[in-house]
């Protein structure tokens, strides 16, 4: 197995209900190589959301630890992590979360945004051709000026996936991207993962469907908190 | 109206402090994230929702518009008045009382030696009963307390706007705005080039005496009886007369058109997204056109409405003069001598001495008491009714004349605190000098201190009422942060997503500050022009409110001024402004810390 680009390490997640703890992870390891397709499978409530979401440095555990590129994300400060998932890490999400004021250009440029102060910003043409061209070979080139709620949810995936790879992130995170879609555009959308996955990037993606894992490299089962073994 | 100098202190300190903090403010927009300024004016001003913006910034703009306006009338107030008081006393009075002070001369010699100080004179100051034999025989004779006011005219000039107040003895052609605004030096050169030296203001001029001989009641040859220049108050009658004034017919219209332009300006905001909306991408162009056309149109409607002058007439109370010029006034004393002791008759009752003083000229000063209690004489005679000229009495040595007052004029009034001090030193070096003159009372004062009760009530006035405009800000205040509150809870999947790509807990958090900053600058905006606008053509609305709403808005009998005083303070505007930000921003720090305590996972995770 090459190099690990991301590893889990004992992850154990609470939630608190008022007074009463809820364990949502239970000492959770795992590692995924540079170049992996991974994908966690798991029921509803399992905690493969809540795990993908540690991984991706949304979230902090409550114990145990994530290593990416051989650092420990907890360790550091939180403009480390602002920062890697501002550069390194994609999402893509179940529901899209795409920003409903902002045209699907200025949503996929968000990222750029994000870094870019204002007195910069007319400078940024290297931004907006990557963006524009990502939005083109996700076939979204007509709707570089369309709010999100004129997209169908097929192109709204295709503009959140454009957002998530238009800063060329070294893993991409997937929480249930076809949830959302019909068979015929999930597939659609699974085949632009693996794509990309064959072009070098890390893909992890979390799922209930075992159609969908079947795109994977390596699939492990998560249930109640949990890593089956021999998964 | 924007009498702050640009090179004044407290201008030059508000335009610096503004300059820094727009210079700040400039940095902290250039090298802030590009999302947070697309995203908040989005959040403002895009589709319906651009709605809550505008109608929160109302509040605002309400406040300051009356913040403005309240107290650049109620500042004009306290400047005119302060002008009227200061015209006719001097910047520093130091006053004898009636025991006098003697030696007065060499105590002004050192007096004008301090720095700072442009000149000075003495001046008598006692009171008196005067008897005002009306012109029209039916009117009984007026008899009424006064005070005589003993100058030596062309000193007096100089000291303050004295000449300015005169009513008979003014420069040809110079209208009353003129007369106001013109510098006191100026004035006082084209008196003189107008035939009114100021030495001869109190003079009896020979035509008073050769056309009206049998009104003077003077036998030919007769010495000319000392002049005298009483307050039109004084030898008045207040009487309602039918007055002409000059109006600015179609000023209301223009105002009216100007704010119905401001409002279509303001819409435009929204038929730009509703027909975005309702039009398709092509169509939308066409309504927003017709739109702006709509708001030119309005606009060359206010340029293009006539605004032309217009005469009408409005009843005003006047005071008008029972004496003509020429005029007899008696004026009745009782001396005082220098030993304190009124001076008697055989018999041991008070001497009263009475003097016949030719009215040469009236004045009005627009400050009440003075112009309804004072009358000015030369000094000399004024020194010879108080019993106050020099004399040797029988069996000691001669008595120096005496003065009750010297008045003296600074060249920076802000010094006038400072100069008041010294004073104080020369009277002690004075004293020292004349170990004959005893242990004097003077009291060294600055007009101010003397006139305090007039001043401060109309001061507390405008800070009370500033005070309570203020208080409104607060509500303003809260209905921001419950704007930002609600705001930043209506967007928390928008604040999920922005930390999800990597923004920073206090970038997303002053997302909402700058919510609320844009807010304030709008209401500030608005409120600022629209009082600017109100103060500029005030004159013009009060006559348009009065003529149509048949409102007596300002009436003149009661305040004494001619039209409403305004003064507009460049700090105030600025210092208002900046707490209307700095309000909307902070109050706003309530969607802000909503926002940036916000964990991404708790709203990313369900639709």
């Amino acid at each position: 197995m090459s190099e690990p680009i991301l590893e889990a390490r004992a992850l154990v997640k609470d939630y608190w209900m008022g007074a009463a703890r809820l364990r949502v992870l239970h000492g959770v390891s795992l590692r995924v190589a540079r170049g992996e397709f991974l994908c966690i499978l798991g029921p509803s409530g399992s905690g493969k959301s809540t795990l993908l979401h540690l991984m991706g440095l949304l979230d902090r555990p409550t114990e145990g630890q994530v290593v990416f590129e051989g650092q420990d994300a907890f360790a550091q400060g939180k403009r480390w992590r602002d920062r890697m998932r501002n550069e390194a890490i994609g999402f893509v999400f179940q529901f899209y979360h795409l920003m409903p004021d902002l045209s699907v250009l200025e949503n996929t440029l968000l990222p750029a945004m994000i870094r870019t102060p204002l007195v910069r910003w007319p400078f940024a043409t290297g931004e907006r051709r990557r963006a524009a061209q990502v939005l083109g070979d996700l076939g979204l080139a007509q709707r570089v000026r369309h709010l999100p709620k004129e997209l169908s949810g097929g192109e709204r995936q295709r503009a959140a996936l454009a957002r998530a790879l238009v800063h060329e992130p070294r893993v991409l995170f997937a929480d249930e991207p076809t949830g959302n879609l019909d068979s015929a555009t999930g597939a659609e959308i699974m085949r632009v993962l693996a794509r990309l996955n064959r072009k070098g990037l890390t893909v992890v993606t979390v799922t209930h469907d075992e159609r969908i894992a079947k795109q994977a490299h390596r699939v492990l089962q998560l249930a109640d908190g949990r890593l089956l073994q021999g998964s | 109206m924007w009498s702050d100098g640009l090179t004044s202190p407290a201008m030059t300190t508000a335009l610096a402090g503004a300059a820094l903090v727009l210079a700040g403010l400039a940095a902290v927009v250039l090298v802030a994230p590009v999302y947070k300024h697309i995203l908040c004016l989005r959040y403002l001003f895009a589709g319906w929702k651009a709605v809550v913006p505008l109608v929160s910034a109302l509040p605002a703009a309400l406040g300051v518009f009356l913040l403005i306006l309240v107290f650049a009338i109620m500042d004009g107030f306290v400047r005119e008045t302060r002008e009227m008081t200061r015209g006719t006393l001097a910047d520093i009075i130091v006053d004898a009382h009636m025991e006098g002070l003697p030696y007065y001369d060499d105590f002004i010699q050192r007096v004008l030696g301090i720095e700072g100080v442009e000149a000075a004179t003495p001046v008598i100051q006692t009171y008196a009963i005067v008897r005002v034999k009306p012109r029209v025989s039916a009117i009984k004779p007026i008899v009424r307390p006064c005070m005589i006011i003993g100058i030596r005219p062309a000193q007096k000039a100089e000291m303050g706007r004295f000449a300015q107040f005169l009513l008979r003895q003014t420069v040809p052609g110079m209208n009353a705005d003129e007369k106001a605004h013109i510098s006191t030096a100026r004035y006082l050169e084209r008196l003189r080039a107008a035939g009114y030296p100021p030495e001869a203001l109190l003079g009896v001029p020979s035509d008073f005496r050769a056309s009206t001989p049998a009104r003077t009641g003077r036998r030919p040859g007769e010495p000319p009886r000392p002049g005298c220049i009483p307050g039109l108050g004084l030898i008045g009658m207040p009487f309602p007369v039918q007055v002409t004034k000059t109006a600015q017919e179609g000023t209301g219209a223009r105002v009216l058109v100007c704010i119905m332009t401001g409002v279509a300006g303001v819409t435009l905001l929204f038929v730009w997204q509703a027909s975005r909306r309702h039009y398709g991408r092509r169509g939308w162009r066409r309504a927003v056109l017709a739109w702006v056309l709509a708001v030119v149109a309005l606009l060359a409607e206010a340029l293009l409405i006539p605004v032309y002058p217009v005469r009408e007439q409005r009843l005003e109370v006047i005071d008008v003069p029972l004496l003509d010029y020429g005029d007899d006034l008696l004026v009745s004393t009782i001396p005082v001598r220098p030993s304190g002791a009124l001076e008697k008759e055989i018999g041991g009752m008070p001497k009263v001495s009475e003097k016949l003083l030719a009215v040469v000229d009236t004045f009005k000063s627009g400050y009440w008491e003075a112009d309804s209690t004072h009358v000015y004489v030369d000094f000399q005679a004024a020194q010879q009714m108080a019993g106050m000229e020099g004399q040797a009495e029988s069996g000691v040595r001669p008595v120096p004349a005496r003065a009750s007052q010297v008045h003296v004029k600074v060249r920076d009034p802000a010094q006038a605190g400072a100069i008041v001090q010294r004073i104080m030193d020369v009277r002690r070096q004075f004293l020292a000098a004349r170990p004959e003159v005893g242990l004097i009372q003077l009291s060294i004062n600055t007009w101010e201190t003397q006139q305090r009760m007039i001043l401060t009530v109309v001061e507390v006035e405008r800070n009370m009422t500033a005070l309570m405009l203020g208080l409104m800000f607060l509500g303003f205040g809260v209905l921001i942060a419950l704007i930002s509150y609600v705001m930043a809870y209506i967007k928390s999947r928008d604040v999920g997503i922005l930390k999800a790509l990597g923004a920073h807990d206090a970038g997303v958090g002053s997302l909402f500050l700058g919510y609320g900053f844009i807010i304030g600058l709008l209401g500030t905006a608005m409120g600022m022009a629209g009082a600017l606008l109100m103060i500029h053509y005030l004159d013009p609305l009060e006559v348009w409110v009065n003529q149509t709403l048949s409102i007596d808005v300002f009436p003149r009998e009661m305040y004494y001024f001619e039209h409403i005083p305004r003064h507009v303070s460049v700090p105030w505007c600025m210092a208002v402004g900046g707490a209307v930000l700095a309000l909307s921003t902070l109050a706003s720090m309530a969607g802000g810390l909503l926002a940036a305590l916000r964990q991404p996972v708790e709203t990313l995770r369900y639709e």
